[in-house]
């Protein structure tokens, strides 16, 4: 009953949490609370590719950098506001990630890592290297648009902005994960034969989820440019990709939890060992390791096997199903 | 009766090795037919051939009157071909329910637009898929097993969960791969009931590839002997069971 | 005519290295089936322990590379055991994602003593000229490399074709349930596939630092271009590493000379992408044969 109780006030009064939050922070705080955020939706697409799917490839904070770039650059030097930059910023990930595709359809498993790190890379070098449209090293600086009382030179009001977007697409993703898309995925993480023999077809469901994967981290990456307010290509390395690995593996593969808890602790993680890189390298690389070998579910999956956190079944309506079957079968 | 499948010297070549070797039959729609033949006669490359795993060349296969030789196995599969597999395959971290559902993929009309609409957790599409799951569960005896997952659940029901999955879009054609391996005769007798009912109650079509010979001569209508590739005897389960050939190549095994 | 043959000096001596690093991930990745994404940072290690022995325990030179290599076999038959072995079985994505976190944990790892500086790696010859034949002219780090790289070659080769040790390993690679049954001991053939591919890797280090300097992001650059050359010889192929990185060198400078000095910073990116597009089976790589 007070697990019934918890389940349904959980998300409400979360809400109403986050919505005071800028009352309670000063900008430092706040700068650091909208990188979470922004986190949350990065590791949610990654989660998709790597966990749900099982694709093993290394373009995500490459996507994160088109995004960031496509959207800073429409603002800096077209003047588009942000409402079109930022969806922008997605769509162009979404476009070139959907390419990822292509090698994880055609080649050997391993072939797809080596080719998305080679295409990360690639976008890497033309980010720092050409310079007439991507200003190079220099990085691009976001204007503080003014939209009615609304500006992007408050961090508390990008807050608002950034928690809707977030908000919008956790549940998208849950909505996606719970049909018949999101088990087609871990169908065929598992196991392709069986996905083929059951009627999916796995160039399709690949296509799909380089795409929707991509355009969660180029819209990431959108809301990133907006919170630092200046982004350079360094910031979409290797270094992110593995910021990104650490989240979703020891937050927990295949879990919308997981994305989540994962961003807030090693998104706060550094600011802790602030700008000590070697240090941050170390615990993340670290970490990483300790997680596969000793807790390969994550903290979510952990907690999920202690009955902390719901179970999540890939099936939407499952609890008002198992309800009526209980109320059926007691009866 | 019309064949709902056809083989025409269907010919499967690993390299050089030649697993299926110009296998003929033609399997009547309502029919249970019978595939049996020592280990590596390659009953279960016949089958992969038939879902589209392997490549045919030469052959021909044609099921419910078109040519799909040449089609993926997820067209073949929409087109009504389900399988089970000799070695359960479910997904380890899916619930009965999910594994279950994973059978009705292509028949649960929604895309990923429409799939993120409407408020309250609901979906017409996903519960009219739960209830198309329940009622197979229910056909099975296994609606208690609805939220557990695959190590939960014993040998037999495990099998009996993959069967689920490959009845619940109720296919045409039903490929069973030795449903019966590592049963009790408790439980086979259970397949031996299950899979009289579905021709019966049903009307799906079933290809058997089986070791359990009791089985296979029991339930099936005719029965297939495959030997090194090779159709070496077809007919009702009485004439193949005396068919010397087929005595010749069962005994060579069993006393091998 | 003296330009190409220049570029096709250092173009091997570079070249020789790409291949010594396309071995180890070669033979890691028969082995175990991993793609060991941390191997640039064995390299990495490997040079800083050869610089740290020369320069703080003032070891004479050869010495002190081989105790790098030693260390650095030592540390992958331990990384082997405690990080991998329990694991081996599990998803794939597992273990590369393991190797990706030690690539990082390696990074942080020299950064903590070394920091952000850049350190000159001393020469074996730092006094002799450059060799000229001719036309013809070498610098007697290029000699070393390509030298001790061959003999490595040689050395690999005698040790899989003759020793048990090495016919162990090759019938782990060849079948992996096989070697069991026949009753080798593929734990150690592991630990050792693991030593043999960390020590073939600061052998490498060792070799490119001084040219190449050293930092603790200089690991990078060469995996990508080992990755290049094992992408290129088929990725399951010790001749086809070796032959892979010979040219991935060859094409690195030729293209750098004759089309752009950028490209050789982008040549592995475009060649893994454009072999794996074009040609995905590489020079010396089989078509897998269909199963199910």
């Amino acid at each position: 009953m007070t697990r019934d109780l918890i389940h349904r006030w959980f998300a409400p009064v979360a809400i109403a949490i986050l919505l005071l939050v800028p009352l309670t922070t000063n900008s430092y705080i706040q700068f650091i609370i909208n990188q979470v955020i922004v986190y949350v939706i990065i590791a949610i697409g990654l989660n998709l590719l790597l966990g749900y799917a099982g694709q093993f490839a290394f373009a995500h904070a490459a996507m994160m950098g088109i995004g960031a770039y496509t959207a800073a650059l429409l603002m800096h030097r077209l003047g588009v506001t942000f409402w079109i930059a930022v969806p922008a910023g997605g769509f162009a990930a979404a476009a070139i990630g959907s390419l990822g595709a292509l090698p994880a359809m055609r080649m050997k498993r391993v072939y797809l890592a080596l080719m998305t790190l080679a295409i990360a890379e690639l976008i890497q070098w033309v980010l720092v290297h050409w310079k007439v449209v991507t200003l190079g090293t220099d990085g691009v600086k976001i204007p503080h648009e003014k939209f009615l009382w609304f500006t992007l030179a408050s961090d508390y009001h990008k807050f608002y902005l950034i928690l809707a977007a977030m908000a919008v697409l956790y549940v998208v993703a849950r909505r996606l994960v719970e049909s018949k898309f999101g088990r087609s995925l871990v169908a065929i993480r598992e196991n392709e034969i069986v996905a083929q023999c059951n009627g999916i077809s796995i160039a399709h469901t690949k296509a799909a989820v380089f795409a929707v994967s991509a355009f969660y981290a180029g819209i990431g990456g959108a809301l990133f440019a907006l919170v630092l307010g200046h982004i350079v290509p360094d910031g979409f390395g290797l270094f992110q990709l593995v910021v990104h690995f650490s989240i979703v593996v020891i937050g927990g593969l295949i879990s919308m939890f997981g994305s989540v808890i994962g961003a807030v602790l090693l998104t706060t993680l550094p600011e802790l060992l602030r700008g000590v890189r070697a240090l941050q390298e170390l615990i993340y690389g670290v970490l990483l390791m300790v997680f596969i070998i000793f807790m390969p579910g994550g903290i979510a999956g952990f907690a999920k096997q202690r009955g902390w956190l719901p179970d999540e079944i890939l099936v939407r309506g499952w609890r008002a199903l198992q309800a009526r079957l209980k109320r059926e079968g007691g009866s | 009766m019309t064949a709902l499948l056809t083989a025409e010297g269907v010919t499967v070549n690993f390299g050089g090795l030649v697993a299926v070797n110009a296998v003929t039959l033609s399997v009547p729609a309502g029919a249970i037919h019978g595939v049996i033949g020592p280990n590596g006669a390659g009953k279960t490359t016949f089958f992969n051939a038939i879902a589209g795993l392997v490549a045919v060349a030469p052959g021909r296969i044609a099921f419910d009157g078109t040519d799909i030789t040449g089609l993926p196995p997820y067209q073949r599969a929409r087109l009504g071909i389900r399988r089970t597999f000799q070695a359960v395959q479910l997904i380890p971290q899916f619930t009965v329910l999910e594994n279950v559902l994973v059978g009705l993929h292509h028949d649960i009309k929604e895309n990923y637009l429409t799939s993120l609409f409407g408020w309250s957790g609901r979906s017409a599409a996903e519960e009219e898929a739960q209830e198309r799951t329940l009622e197979v569960l229910r056909f099975l005896g296994l609606t208690d097993a609805l939220f557990k997952r695959p190590r939960e659940l014993s040998f037999a029901e495990q099998r009996f969960v993959e069967i689920a999955r490959a009845l619940v879009a109720r296919p045409k054609l039903l490929l069973l791969d030795e449903p019966a391996a590592g049963l009790s005769p408790q439980e086979v007798a259970a397949i031996n009931a299950l899979l009289r009912r579905l021709r019966t109650e049903w009307g799906t079509t079933i290809v058997l590839v089986e070791h359990v010979l009791s089985l296979v001569l029991d339930v099936s209508d005719r029965v297939s002997v495959l030997d090194n590739g090779k159709l070496i005897a077809e007919g009702a389960p009485r004439e193949v069971e005396a068919d010397p050939r087929v005595r010749a190549v069962y005994i060579g095994e069993d006393h091998a | 005519m003296e330009i190409p043959l220049l570029l096709t000096a250092s173009g091997l001596a570079n070249g020789a290295l790409y291949a010594l690093v396309a071995l180890g991930l070669v033979l890691v990745y028969k082995t175990q089936d991993v793609v060991q994404f941390g191997h640039g940072e064995v390299l990495m290690i490997g040079a800083f322990i050869g610089y740290s022995l020369l320069n703080y325990l003032g070891l004479p030179y050869p010495a002190a590379m081989l105790a790098a290599v030693l260390a650095c076999g030592i540390m992958g038959f331990v990384l082997e055991r405690i990080a991998f072995r329990p694991i081996a079985y599990h998803h794939h994505i597992t273990l590369a994602m393991v190797t990706v976190g030690l690539s990082f944990a390696l990074k942080g790892i020299a950064r903590i003593p070394f920091g952000a500086d850049i350190y000159t790696f001393p020469r074996l010859f730092p006094d002799t000229p450059t060799i000229v034949w001719g036309k013809l002219i070498v610098t007697p780090q290029h000699l070393v490399t390509i030298g001790v790289a061959l003999a490595l070659t040689i050395g690999l080769f005698v040790f899989f074709r003759s020793t048990t040790m090495g016919k162990q390993m090759r019938a782990t690679q060849q079948n992996l349930t096989g070697a069991s049954i026949i009753g080798i001991n593929t734990g150690l053939i592991f630990s050792g596939t693991w030593a043999l591919a960390c020590a073939i890797g600061a052998v490498a280090g060792v070799l490119a630092a001084p040219d190449a300097l050293l930092y603790p992001d200089m690991g990078a650059r060469f995996l990508l271009k080992g990755f290049a050359a094992a992408v290129l010889g088929g990725f399951e192929s010790v001749p086809g590493a070796i032959v892979g990185g010979l040219l991935i060198g060859l094409i690195d400078n030729f293209a750098g000379f004759y089309i752009d000095t950028a490209f050789q910073e982008i040549s592995a990116y475009c060649i893994i992408i454009l072999v794996l597009f074009v040609w995905p089976y590489g020079l010396f790589g089989r078509r897998p044969t269909h199963r199910v």
